[in-house]
C-alpha cells in the first residue's frame, strides 16, 4: 500500500473543497484521478504533496504521515505539476543537477538515466538553454525528465497530456509502465479519458469534493450498466447525474 | 542546502548591485548629499531648543524605534519552482532557512544601529540617558528585531503552536510593551525582557525541522518582499520582472478620444492607454502630483516654491522615461508596418501633456498661495516653461539614446 488517503477534509481557506475523500494507490499501480474542473483533483494533489494541511483526516505514504517524519514522507514523492514551473535563471542542465542534488542521486547513474530521458524527449541538444524560454510542451518535458530521473516510490502527475506532442504522450506512458513494473505507484489526474481508459489500472471519480465512485473499468461498467461501455460515457453520465441531484 | 543559499545569495547580491548602481547615479547622490546635509543641520538646530522632561519625547522615541524594528524583512530567497524541485529536501530546508535567517538578522541589525545612531543625540538630550543606558536600548531593539524575524520564520512552518508566528504579537505588541518598559521603567530590565523573548524563540527553532513547510506562505512572503524591492528600484529605472497590475478606468476614456487613428499615432495610442491603465505609472504620477501640490500649499517664500515645483516636475518626468521601452517586448509593435521615427515624437507628446498638466496645477497653486509676490508667480511660470522644454526636447532624447545603447 503506497498511498493512503483517509477521510481527507481540506482546501485553501476555511471553506473545505474536499469533503471526506478516501482512496488508495497500491504498489505498482496506476490510478487515474478523474473529475470536472473544480471537482477537487488539484486540491487533493496539493494535500498529498504537502502544500496544504488537512482540516481532518490524513495522507500516508507507505505508512508515514507528513507530521510523523517530513523527510521520509517527502523523499518518496516525485511530482509533475499541471503548469510547468522552472527556474528563470537556470539552464536545463542545471535543472537536472538541482534534481540530483535534491533527491541525493548518484551523479554517474543519474546522468546515464538523464541522457536516455533527454534523448527520448529530444532535449539532448538543449542542455545549455534556459527552459524558461521553452514552449509549454517543452517545459512540460523538462518537468517529466526531472521527475523520472528520481527513484521515487510515488509519482504524482497532474494533467500531463495537455501541450505534449503525440510522440511525447506515448513516451511518457511507456515511462510510466516501466516504473510501474519496478513497483512504483502513480497517481495521475487527467481529462483525457480515452488515454486514461487504456492505461490506468483503476479510477477514482471525484465530484464536488467527494469520491463519487472508484474501481477498475470492469467494476465501473458493472456498477453502471446503463451508462455505456467507455470511461467517457460512464463519466459523462455520472457528472450529469451529479449536477442534477 | 547551505551551498544553495550561498549560491542564491551571490546571485541576489549581484542583482541588487546592478540596480543600486542605477539608483545611486551622479544626480541622485548629489541630491542625497544635499538632503542629508540639510536635514542634519535642521536636526542639530532643533536639538538645541529641547530640554529634558518633555512629555512627548519618550513617546516619539518609542515611535521611531518601532519603525526601526519593522525595517528589514526575512530574506529567504525562495523561488516558486522550489516547491517542486526541493520537495524531497524539505526536512533539510531548515538549514537553508536558518542561513537566510542569520543573513537577514545581520542586515536588520545594521539598520537598527543606523536608526539608533541618528536617534542617540535626541535621546541624550531629552531623557538624559547615560551611555550604558543607550547601549541597553540598542541591545533591546536588536533583540526585538531578532524575535520579529524569528516569528516571521515560524510563520513559514505548519506549527501546532501557531502563535509563535503571530505577526501582530511580535511586530507590535511585544515591542511596544518592552520599549515602554525601557523608557518609563528601567533600560536594563527592558533589554533583559527582550533577551528572554529572543532566546525563547531561538531555542524552539530546532524543533521545527520535524514539521512540514508552508510553501504557499514561504513563496508568497518572498515574492512580496522582492516586489517591494523592485518597486523601489522601479522609481529609478525599468525593472523587467515587475509587471504592474492593470486597471480599466473607464471614466478616463475621454482622454483618448482626441487620438486620430493614423499610423503616425500608433505609439501615442499605446503610450496613452498604457500610462493611464498601468497602476504603477498612473499611481506614481497621481501620488507625486498630490504630494507636490500639498507641499506648495504650505510652503511660502520667494524662491522655495519655484524650486519645489521644478523639482517635482522633474521627478515626475524622470519616472516616466522607462515607459518609453514598455512595449519593446511586445511582438505586435515589431510586426506593425510603422516606422519607429514616430515613437520619440509620440512619447514627447505624451510627456508634454502629462508634465504640462502638472506644471499648470503647480503654477495655479503657487499663484493662489503667493498672490502678493509677483516675482514668485512670474518666476514659476518662466522656469516651468524652460524646464519642460529642456527636459522633454533636450534631455529625454539623449537619455533614451543612452539607455537604448545599454539595452
Amino acid at each position: 500500500m503506497t498511498l493512503q488517503v483517509s477521510n481527507l477534509v481540506g482546501g485553501y481557506s476555511q471553506v473545505p473543497v474536499l469533503k471526506d475523500v478516501t482512496f488508495d494507490v497500491k504498489d505498482g499501480e496506476l490510478v487515474g484521478l478523474i473529475g470536472l474542473n473544480g471537482a477537487g483533483k488539484s486540491t487533493t494533489i496539493n494535500h498529498i504533496i504537502g502544500l496544504l494541511t488537512p482540516f481532518k483526516g490524513n495522507v500516508k505514504i507507505n505508512g508515514v504521515a507528513i507530521n510523523d517524519d517530513v523527510k521520509k514522507y517527502k523523499e518518496q514523492i516525485a511530482y509533475i505539476p499541471e503548469q510547468p514551473i522552472v527556474y528563470k535563471e537556470l539552464t536545463l542542465k542545471e535543472h537536472l543537477e538541482m534534481t540530483m542534488l535534491a533527491y541525493n542521486l548518484d551523479q554517474q547513474a543519474a546522468w546515464k538515466r538523464a541522457d536516455k530521458l533527454l534523448k527520448i524527449f529530444r532535449l539532448d541538444n538543449k542542455l545549455n538553454w534556459f527552459p524558461d524560454n521553452f514552449s509549454k510542451g517543452m517545459r512540460q518535458k523538462v518537468m517529466i525528465v526531472c521527475a523520472f530521473l528520481t527513484n521515487a516510490k510515488l509519482f504524482i502527475i497532474d494533467e500531463p497530456f495537455l501541450g505534449l506532442d503525440p510522440l511525447a504522450v506515448n513516451d511518457l506512458l511507456n515511462l510510466i509502465s516501466e516504473r510501474k513494473k519496478q513497483g512504483a505507484s502513480i497517481l495521475m489526474s487527467t481529462h483525457v479519458l480515452d488515454t486514461a481508459q487504456r492505461y490506468c489500472d483503476r479510477f477514482v471519480l471525484l465530484h464536488d469534493g467527494k469520491v463519487r465512485t472508484e474501481g477498475t473499468l470492469a467494476q465501473l461498467q458493472a456498477l453502471f450498466p446503463e451508462a455505456g461501455e467507455s470511461l467517457n460515457d460512464i463519466y459523462l453520465t455520472l457528472a450529469r447525474e451529479g449536477d442534477a441531484s | 542546502m547551505k551551498n544553495l543559499f550561498k549560491k542564491r545569495l551571490g546571485a541576489h547580491l549581484t542583482e541588487l548591485m546592478k540596480y543600486l548602481r542605477l539608483v545611486f547615479n551622479d544626480y541622485f547622490v548629489l541630491a542625497l548629499v544635499f538632503m542629508i546635509g540639510g536635514l542634519g543641520y535642521y536636526y542639530s538646530n532643533a536639538l538645541k531648543g529641547l530640554t529634558t522632561g518633555l512629555w512627548w519625547a519618550p513617546l516619539l522615541i518609542i515611535g521611531v524605534l518601532l519603525i526601526s524594528v519593522q525595517t528589514g524583512r526575512l530574506a529567504t530567497l525562495i523561488e516558486a519552482p522550489d516547491y517542486v524541485f526541493l520537495l524531497p529536501k524539505e526536512a533539510a530546508l531548515i538549514n537553508y532557512l536558518r542561513r537566510a535567517f542569520w543573513y537577514s538578522t545581520i542586515l536588520a541589525s545594521l539598520i537598527q544601529v543606523l536608526f539608533w545612531i541618528v536617534l542617540m543625540p535626541f535621546v541624550q538630550r531629552t531623557v538624559a540617558a547615560t551611555t550604558a543606558q543607550l547601549f541597553a536600548l540598542l541591545a533591546t531593539v536588536i533583540f526585538l528585531k531578532i524575535a520579529w524575524l524569528n516569528a516571521d520564520f515560524a510563520r513559514k512552518y505548519h506549527l501546532s503552536q501557531k502563535w509563535l508566528g503571530n505577526r501582530w504579537l511580535f511586530r507590535l505588541v511585544v515591542p511596544v510593551i518592552i520599549l515602554a518598559v525601557c523608557l518609563y521603567g528601567n533600560y536594563f530590565l527592558g533589554a533583559g525582557l527582550a533577551a528572554i523573548v529572543m532566546l525563547g524563540g531561538l531555542a524552539v527553532q530546532h524543533t521545527w525541522q520535524k514539521r512540514s513547510v508552508d510553501w504557499q506562505i514561504l513563496i508568497a512572503d518572498e515574492n512580496s518582499r522582492m516586489h517591494s524591492i523592485y518597486q523601489f528600484f522601479n522609481l529609478f529605472t525599468d525593472v523587467p520582472s515587475l509587471s504592474g497590475a492593470v486597471r480599466r478606468r473607464r471614466y478616463l476614456d475621454w482622454l483618448f478620444h482626441g487620438i486620430k487613428l493614423l499610423p503616425a499615432n500608433t505609439y501615442l495610442y499605446l503610450y496613452a492607454h498604457g500610462i493611464v491603465r498601468d497602476n504603477e505609472m498612473s499611481g506614481l504620477y497621481a501620488r507625486l502630483t498630490v504630494i507636490g501640490t500639498l507641499l506648495l500649499v504650505f510652503v511660502k517664500g520667494t524662491f522655495l516654491p519655484i524650486v519645489l515645483s521644478l523639482l517635482f516636475i522633474y521627478l515626475i518626468g524622470f519616472q516616466m522615461i522607462p515607459f518609453y521601452f514598455h512595449y519593446d517586448d511586445n511582438a505586435f509593435v515589431h510586426i506593425y508596418p510603422v516606422t519607429t521615427d514616430f515613437q520619440m515624437k509620440n512619447f514627447q507628446r505624451v510627456l508634454l501633456l502629462m508634465m504640462g498638466t502638472v506644471a499648470v496645477i503647480f503654477a495655479i497653486t503657487v499663484t493662489i498661495v503667493n498672490l502678493t509676490t509677483p516675482t514668485t508667480i512670474i518666476g514659476v511660470v518662466l522656469c516651468e516653461l524652460v524646464e519642460l522644454w529642456g527636459f522633454i526636447f533636450m534631455y529625454v532624447p539623449k537619455r533614451i539614446k543612452k539607455s537604448e545603447f545599454v539595452r
